[in-house]
């Protein structure tokens, strides 16, 4: 809208003319380039089967939607979905209490020590998950937690870059809110969630979208103590689906394009509190 | 409200004057979680790095550092720090030079829907790496996978892309690029926007072409955000595990074992876990050196441009 108005605003020249046709020339084969693997990847999804090696196509001529029931019955994608979706629901909830609680503490409150212990949580974001893996794996198995919901939730329930995205925000809010709601008799408890997080509340949703996506799209750890049928979460299951049906390309993609929606759907209704997440923090790979 | 007393020097006074209480109470949980599952496992690493132990056995052999001589001794090794050295290399140059280029384009004020293209070269950065090695499978399938057919059409002989021992690296390397890319390029935009028009009203008024200005002024306004994406990106790819193992498994050979797939196959396939702890010591090393390297260089959580 604001471009319509500057180009209403200024007399359209042939030489901006030219600038907004050039871009376009560049941008639409760009955007093909990165799109087409979705694109494929749904055309492959409604083919009739066994027709997926006849001469290719890129837009569906045939809508076989039935594959997706195939795939949903040769495999417990349902079971997947409400194991993953469990499993980011608590992540999520248990992040925006745990990483609130210690945020709050490193930015208002007074105690020895506490640059020096928001440096070493700092410290944790230089630590490469498969640093610790081994260790981390071993722990699970002497809780004997293998193939239970704690062994993908609770190593994750809360992460230092959560806690530093939050603190950050938190710093930024004016100070005599604060104070105030302090003076009414407020405990930091009640200050916390009556006043600060609602005053950051864009932030706390950006991180968790963080986790969200990071739940969703785990793999490696869920590889390793959660491999039981009953247990997979989705990336996981659409991988031991695969292996099975590796010449089944309607079945698989149909599988594939129902783990990649859910996360594709949320970024896009909420890519502006995503993106400027990111711009502001810059530290997620 | 904390009551300031200038004049109090004892130590037990500020205590209680402090929030100790409070604080204790807020960071526990998180203490416990970061304790057990980060601080515990990278102090256990180390240690386990020391011994011979098979996690069949309940023995373990200290062996002092006979894994790391036998790591360094290991070509296998090497050559999982070459592979991985090279996909860091290219994925990060490719998708850097890309991302800038593509930045360059969504910053002109004559584009139309500025965050409808931000958002369709930002898809690939959510969507599942499973997900997206599974369609890779597919567009690089040797008989009717979407580029040996525009290859043959072209007239051109199809390859057998994840089974070559010179193309495999290659082909995974591509996927890393197209899941990087918008990352690079959501940061560069955000820098880009933040520059100061009027470096560059001077620069046309001293006749600057296009490919000058971009040349002259943006690339070294840009770069600090530049240091801050290579070494985001170098320790990215450094630990690229998923989208191997979905794809090659480290093959053929070990034309695409990088060192995460190393790690893991050494630790979980042949259970050899001193030895595994080995190789994680070796690459929290790397990867503490470029994390502190960007604490120096660029502090944290700064996108933006430090000017």
């Amino acid at each position: 809208m604001n471009l319509l108005r500057r180009l209403g605003a200024e007399p359209v020249t042939p030489r901006k003319a030219r600038t907004t046709l050039i871009l376009a020339l560049i941008l639409i084969p760009a955007a093909f380039v990165v799109l087409v693997p979705y694109l494929w990847m749904f055309t492959t999804s409604l083919k009739v089967r066994g027709t997926t090696g006849l001469p290719p196509y890129l837009f569906p001529n045939a809508f076989e939607f039935g594959n997706y029931l195939k795939a949903w019955q040769a495999a417990p994608f349902l079971r997947y979905y409400l194991n993953t979706t469990i499993v980011a629901v608590a992540i999520i909830a248990s992040r925006v209490v745990l990483a609130s609680l210690a945020a709050y503490a490193f930015a208002f409150l007074r105690f020895p020590g506490r640059n020096l212990l928001f440096l070493l949580f700092l410290g944790t974001m230089m630590i490469p998950f498969q640093a610790t893996i081994i260790p981390s794996y071993l722990i699970i198995r002497d809780l004997q937690w293998f193939n239970t919901f704690q062994a993908l939730i609770v190593p994750r329930m809360v992460d230092a870059f959560s806690i530093f995205l939050l603190r950050q925000a938190f710093i930024s809010i004016p100070r005599d809110y604060l104070d105030a709601a302090r003076l009414d008799g407020c405990s930091h408890w009640q200050a916390l969630w009556k006043v600060v997080v609602p005053l950051n509340s864009a932030s706390v949703v950006t991180m968790g979208l963080f986790a969200f996506l990071f739940a969703w799209n785990d793999y490696l750890w869920p590889l390793l103590v959660a491999n039981s049928e009953q247990m997979r979460t989705i990336q996981l299951g659409l991988q031991v689906f695969a292996g099975r049906y590796q010449t089944e390309w309607t079945y698989m993609m149909a599988g594939t394009v129902t783990a990649t929606l859910l996360p594709l759907i949320l970024f896009l209704a909420a890519q502006r509190s995503f993106i400027s997440g990111l711009t502001r923090s810059g530290l997620k790979g | 409200m904390q009551v300031r007393s200038a004049g109090s020097h004892n130590w037990f006074t500020r205590l209680r004057r402090s929030d100790i209480s409070t604080a204790l109470l807020f960071l526990l949980p998180s203490l416990v979680i970061l304790g057990v599952f980060n601080f515990y496992p990278i102090a256990g690493v180390f240690r386990l790095s020391f011994f011979k132990w098979d996690n069949l056995s309940p023995a373990k052999t200290f062996i002092g550092l006979d894994n790391f001589i036998r790591l360094f001794q290991s070509e296998r090794f090497w050559n999982s720090l070459k592979v991985t050295a090279e996909y860091t290399l290219v994925v990060t140059a490719v998708s850097l030079f890309l991302g800038l280029v593509l930045a360059v384009f969504l910053n002109n004020r004559m584009l139309l829907g500025k965050s409808f293209w931000r958002s369709m070269f930002f898809l690939p950065v959510v969507t599942p790496t499973v997900a997206a090695a599974m369609v890779w499978i597919l567009l690089f399938n040797p008989g009717f996978g979407l580029v040996n057919v525009v290859l043959r059409a072209l007239g051109l002989d199809g390859l057998n892309w994840l089974a070559d021992k010179t193309w495999a690296l290659p082909t995974v390397m591509s996927l890393g690029i197209w899941r990087r890319l918008g990352f690079t390029l959501i940061l560069y935009l955000a820098a880009l926007q933040s520059l100061s028009k009027e470096y560059y009203e001077s620069a046309e008024i001293d006749g600057a072409n296009a490919l000058q200005r971009f040349l002259h002024i943006t690339v070294p306004l840009l770069r600090s955000t530049t240091i801050m994406l290579v070494i985001l990106g170098v320790i990215d790819s450094f630990l690229v595990f998923d989208q191997v193992m979905v794809l090659t498994r480290g093959g053929p050979d070990d034309a695409t074992e990088v060192i995460g797939m190393f790690m893991y196959l050494n630790s979980f396939s042949l259970f050899k876990l001193g030895y595994g702890a080995a190789i994680s010591v070796v690459m929290f090393v790397v990867v503490a050196v470029f994390t502190l390297m960007q604490w120096r260089f660029v502090g944290f959580g700064s996108a933006g441009e430090a000017e």
